[in-house]
């Protein structure tokens, strides 16, 4: 099922007596239901300004956005759709808005007018699926980076939403946060079917979904799975992002002469090539 | 240094002081801060300072937590009780050299004073660390509600009350780290006269506001994701309630003022 369609999307921020600034062009594209996209894109490509169409945050000055069928442009479903798209930003510290762990993550089914005993047991299941159970009176300013950006996840979690965007979301954090918050993702996506867009600049967290698209100066440029779109070395350099160290390293040797495959993305698929490589020439 | 305020810091726990409905606590304790200033001899101010210790000993936080909590205002109560040894007279001379004269009456008065002073912030404490601020500022929004009649919009002031004490931690942090950069470039912020130190903070201040600025506005977006639209229609998880136990403290507490008051009425002069 289509959950999230964008059709001939494009946005420009006005510009009082200037022209005014295109930031995305004309951009076409569906998420269907549990499916795991990674939106890559160098700083400036508009990958978070098409985040924030997907929720309503901006509304498209072209085209339209779907969001399960509600037009983002209808304001009458507004928390429909920003229910049914959770989203997650970058700075952990910036989005939590109770001291309190629970009290944070309660903060959006409180906004949906839930009942009090039902939004009990959604902080519980939303703090239990991000790992975050023991810390649920803890004061949220205490926690490590990657701690606070799972509570975050955890108070999208609690509105039961269909689909997570994720802005960055371990942009700030250090190499340990940033693997518990992957974890935590792949996680809610394998276990649970949810529908995860996350926008990132790091290639191991795109080499890990089921399918990436490529931006570049507001348009969609490439569009497949992490296999189809990393194989494209030259095509990713020309848009200022660089590929998997395992892709990057084939590809240097290929370059050289050796004949290794063209869509090498995990160290294992390295080491495999290589080996095949190895016993051929015994 | 910065780290030593105390306000919003909560402490978890479950005694009957943390279970206790917050708008009681919130009344108790405004009570409690009049009648602190109440009593005339040491015996009323004994009862109150009972009272506080039960109310410690009930909410089963660790002592020295409270002592800490007196530590930011030790400067204050040094400064007053001295002001009071030397300006207040009355009683027997204990020491009389120059223009020093220091009497029973002065010391009595000055010790009098800092228990006083004392006992106010630790109560007002143990009212911060035994509730949440979120649960704090919930209960403020509900005991002002008549405001709503005056057209307040009482839920807004709630929420930036709730925010202000979500980011004090956070933006004093930040002043830390500010500083920290300044003083890595050389600036100078310890040293100087007066005019000149409150100079040095404006490079620490421009960078704090400017930062405050963005994050306000990465919360603003924030809590739209998260559908928030002001007060109307907005559940809350933590329910109120009145149980037997808050009645209870009322009724302890309305006892406690007729007590003092009482003891004011007999002993009355015995201070002077």
């Amino acid at each position: 099922m289509e959950l999230l369609k964008a059709e001939h999307l494009s946005f420009q921020y006005e510009n009082p007596e200037e022209l005014p600034i295109p930031v995305l062009s004309d951009i076409s594209l569906t998420v269907r239901q549990g499916e795991f996209v990674a939106v890559l894109g160098h700083n400036g490509s508009g990958k978070s300004t098409l985040a924030k169409h997907l929720n309503a945050m901006l509304l498209p000055t072209g085209g339209k956005v779907w969001v399960e069928n509600y037009d983002t442009a209808d304001e009458s479903h507004l928390y429909d759709i920003r229910r049914t798209v959770g989203m997650v930003l970058q700075n952990p510290d910036n989005q939590l808005v109770s001291t309190i762990v629970e009290e944070d993550v309660a903060f959006g089914p409180e906004n949906l007018g839930v009942e009090p005993s039902e939004i009990a047991c959604r902080v519980n299941e939303a703090l239990r699926l991000v790992d975050m159970l023991p810390y649920r009176d803890h004061a949220a300013h205490k926690l490590s980076g990657g701690q606070k950006q799972r509570v975050a996840i955890a108070g999208v979690l609690a509105m039961h939403p269909d689909c997570l965007v994720l802005d960055e979301p371990t942009a700030m954090l250090d190499p340990k946060g940033r693997r518990e918050v992957m974890d935590t993702i792949r996680r809610l996506n394998n276990e649970r079917g949810m529908t995860v867009v996350l926008i990132t600049h790091y290639m191991e967290e795109a080499a890990s979904a089921d399918r990436v698209i490529v931006m570049d100066n507001g348009a969609v440029v490439m569009d497949g799975t992490p296999r189809e779109v990393f194989s494209q070395v030259e095509a990713l350099r020309e848009v200022w992002l660089d590929v998997p160290q395992p892709t990057e390293l084939c590809y240097e040797l290929r370059r050289a002469g050796v004949s290794l495959p063209a869509d090498v993305l995990t160290v294992e698929d390295a080491v495999t090539a290589l080996a095949a490589l190895w016993e051929g020439s015994v | 240094m910065l780290s030593d305020i105390t306000i919003g810091q909560f402490f978890p726990g479950n005694s009957p002081l943390h279970r206790m409905d917050p708008r009681v606590k919130l009344v108790v304790i405004f009570a409690y801060i009049v009648l602190i200033f109440v009593p005339q001899n040491w015996a009323g101010l004994g009862v109150c300072v009972a009272y506080l210790l039960a109310g410690l000993l009930i909410s089963g936080l660790p002592a020295r937590l409270l002592l800490r909590s007196i530590k930011p205002i030790v400067p204050l109560i040094v400064l007053t009780t001295v002001l009071n040894v030397f300006y207040i007279s009355g009683g027997e001379t204990l020491v009389k050299w120059n223009f020093i004269h220091i009497t029973t009456g002065g010391v009595n008065n000055a010790i009098f004073i800092a228990v006083r002073i004392v006992a106010l912030i630790m109560g007002s404490s143990l009212l911060t660390y035994t509730t949440s601020p979120t649960t704090l500022t919930d209960a403020l929004e509900r005991l002002m509600s008549p405001l709503k009649v005056l057209r307040i919009n009482v839920h807004e002031i709630s929420m930036m009350m709730t925010i202000a004490l979500r980011f004090i931690p956070t933006l004093i942090e930040e002043t830390d780290k500010i500083m920290a950069a300044q003083k890595a470039r050389g600036a100078d912020l310890e040293s100087g006269g007066l005019v000149q130190r409150v100079k040095a903070l404006v490079p620490v201040l421009i960078p704090l506001f400017v930062s405050a600025f963005r994050r306000a506005c990465d919360l603003a977006t924030a809590m739209e994701c998260r559908c928030y639209h002001g007060g109307d229609g907005r559940t809350r998880m933590k329910q109120m309630k009145m149980r037997r136990s808050d009645g209870v403290f009322l009724a302890s507490t309305v006892l406690l003022c007729a007590v003092v008051i009482l003891l004011n009425i007999l002993l009355a002069s015995s201070l002077a």
